[in-house]
């Protein structure tokens, strides 16, 4: 594959907490993953999955070592641009769904467009909402939906603004079974889309929708390796 | 960055924590609804104790000279003045000094008896040069006033104000009547267009103004003055011209160095100055209190805020992850505190004033429609705003996304 979406080069993270105290939760981890890919980051907890997610999504920045997202090298990239970028190339869906309290389903999918260029499309909004299967809860305020059905409106906000790439951080976590396998549907569905989908998991289901697997433990990538198809997968999670 | 957008959140975000908002604004309601309050009724007296000087004086480019070093009090009538003021030092004025554009010669005196047929008034009777119209901005509603020559003549004409006419001929055309002075008749030439309250509440129509020769001579049979007015070229150089005044005056009465003045110069302007700043200072103390009150306020907000954005980390972590820059951060909740300052502002300038209705009502002061504490106050409480939302927003803008998500 010539075409890179994703370029890391010996991507170093180091917190300090204290004086003496360092932690190297990512050390000089590399790979590049093509527009496309569908790709399960694995590891335990503290092997630095988050950390790379974050990096990968530009919410953090590391220590060392080269990022190229889409062919821009973001590793230097001050606030604004950072901003932008996850505003327009990176959808994001978390464990806890982070979802605004005291917020309807339709604000909250609407929050992405406050910070591009052009007006709140609530058309647009709505559109997502029903993508998810969520139309008919769009004025219903978070704290009413399921869990499940939070997490699908934090799917449909990571997609307003047609991003190429969608982090999940254990997107099924939180969820019961069923909830956790509409969610893995609606992610497959947005692969099949193009999009180019990183996967944080512990759970070897959830990981066997991905078409690829990237081991992570201490803060080094252990692994990387192409995995089996997804109909198997499907097969796998039903089983559960 | 999406302004109206961002206006558009933070509207939203007062609404979804409507209990704090609705507490901030309390805090700034308080401090600037007391504070137009007691503005407004400072202004509103100050105005009032401005025009009822403007009654009084007419014009504010004018120095008054009374007989007396200042021992004697209340207003000076024929009766309690040493005769120390001459008409010579009215000429004299006038002759020889240049800053003075015309000097207006008065002769007053209190409780004379007036009477025309059955009718009976004690007006204030004053002498006066003919030049008194313009010294005093006085205006002739009917009739004439008396002429330059009727003053050589001793001419026993007579212009009267609206209270006097109101006295004596309720039911007459005052003009060419005549009426008696202490007995001595004379003719209404003219009435006087009426000047309202002065400085001290009281009517200032019920006067008779008579030519200042004539009263000298067959009135009063005095030849000194009750006052005189002299009437500045420049107002702004009156301080210049008071000086002046009192040197000529001075070595006109052979007066030497240690001895003080047989006269009381008064500046008008400066004596209102002086009037409208004593008035203030009780209004001052107290718009102090109030704006302790409203600065109170401000740290209601701001700590109200601080609270906010710690229990908002996580709405900001989300907004962050969606693309919102540390600038869009800090202009939301920036935003967030000017809009409920702002509220505050407008709902305490309407309750200052009803408040003022009220206080001016009960005060019987004229109602005076004074909108600039309003429209200082709407400006105060968004400063209050910015500034007390500075650090709340910049706190908010400083959090770790990462970290923020994480909590």
């Amino acid at each position: 594959m010539t075409e890179t979406m994703i370029e890391l080069e010996n991507i170093s993270k180091t917190y300090c907490r204290g004086e003496s105290a360092r932690v190297e939760a990512l050390k000089a981890v590399s790979f590049r993953i093509a527009p496309g890919e569908f790709v399960a980051v694995r590891g335990a907890s503290g092997s630095g999955k988050s950390t790379l997610l974050n990096i990968l999504g530009c919410l953090d920045q590391p220590t060392s070592g080269s990022y190229h997202l889409g062919g821009e090298d973001v590793a230097n990239y001050g606030d604004k641009e950072l901003s932008r970028i996850r505003n327009a190339k990176i959808g994001f869906i978390f464990q806890s769904f982070n979802l605004l309290p005291r917020t309807t389903a339709l604000e909250n999918v609407e929050i992405p467009m406050v910070y591009r260029d052009g007006k709140v499309d609530r058309g647009k909004a709505l559109c997502a909402l029903e993508r998810v299967g969520l139309a008919a809860r769009a004025h219903h305020f978070v704290t009413e939906l399921s869990g499940g059905e939070q997490q699908r409106v934090a799917i449909a906000r990571s997609l307003i603004n047609n991003p190429a790439i969608v982090l999940a951080d254990e997107p099924t976590g939180n969820l019961d079974l069923e909830a956790g396998r509409d969610v893995m549907r609606l992610l497959e569905g947005l692969h099949e889309e193009g999009r180019t989908i990183l996967l944080v998991t512990h759970d070897d289901a959830i990981a066997a929708s991905a078409c690829r697997e990237i081991c992570l433990r201490d803060g080094e990538m252990v692994s990387d390796r192409s995995v089996g198809s997804r109909s198997l997968t499907l097969l796998k999670g039903d089983a559960m | 960055m999406n302004g109206a957008k961002i206006v558009s959140q933070a509207l939203r975000s007062t609404r979804r924590y409507a209990l704090r908002t609705l507490l901030m604004i309390l805090g700034i309601v308080i401090g600037i609804a007391s504070l137009t309050v007691l503005s407004s009724i400072g202004e509103a007296t100050k105005r009032e104790t401005m025009q009822r000087f403007k009654n009084m004086l007419g014009t504010f480019d004018t120095i008054m000279v009374r007989p007396g070093g200042g021992r004697s009090r209340g207003m000076p009538t024929l009766v309690n003045v040493p005769p120390t003021l001459r008409f010579e030092d009215a000429d004299a004025v006038a002759r020889e000094l240049p800053e003075i554009k015309a000097v207006a010669e008065m002769q007053t005196a209190f409780d004379t008896d007036v009477k025309w047929r059955d009718h009976a008034a004690s007006p204030v009777v004053i002498g006066v040069t003919p030049n008194w119209l313009q010294l005093r901005s006085d205006e002739v509603q009917d009739g004439a006033f008396f002429s330059r020559d009727q003053n050589i003549a001793l001419a026993r004409v007579a212009v009267i104000g609206t209270d006097v006419r109101a006295a004596l001929f309720p039911d007459d055309d005052p003009l060419d009547k005549t009426l008696r002075i202490a007995g001595v008749p004379f003719q209404v030439i003219g009435l006087l267009k009426s000047r309202g309250a002065g400085p001290g509440g009281g009517s200032l129509d019920n006067l008779i103004l008579i030519p200042v020769n004539t009263a000298a001579r067959r009135l009063f049979n005095r030849d000194y003055l009750t006052m005189l007015i002299a009437q500045v070229k420049d107002p702004e150089q009156s301080n210049e011209a008071t000086t002046k005044v009192v040197a000529l005056l001075r070595e006109r009465h052979h007066i030497r160095t240690p001895a003080l003045d047989d006269f009381t110069v008064t500046n008008p302007a400066a004596t209102m100055a002086q009037v409208t700043r004593a008035g203030s200072t009780l209004t001052k103390i107290l718009t102090g209190v109030a704006a302790m009150a409203l600065l109170i306020g401000g740290i209601v907000v701001m700590s109200l805020m601080s609270i906010g954005v710690s229990e908002r980390w996580k709405e900001i972590g989300v907004r962050r992850s969606v693309g919102a820059t540390r600038g869009e951060i800090v202009a939301q909740f920036m935003l967030e505190a000017v809009l409920v300052a702002l509220m505050g502002g407008i709902a305490g300038a309407l309750i200052g004033w009803g408040g003022m209705q009220l206080v001016t009502r009960l005060q019987k002061l004229p109602p005076v429609l004074v909108w600039q504490p309003f429209a200082a106050a709407i400006l105060l409480s968004a400063t209050i705003g910015l500034v007390f939302g500075i650090y709340p927003a910049w706190k908010a803008s400083k959090l770790d996304p990462v970290q923020a998500l994480r909590s």
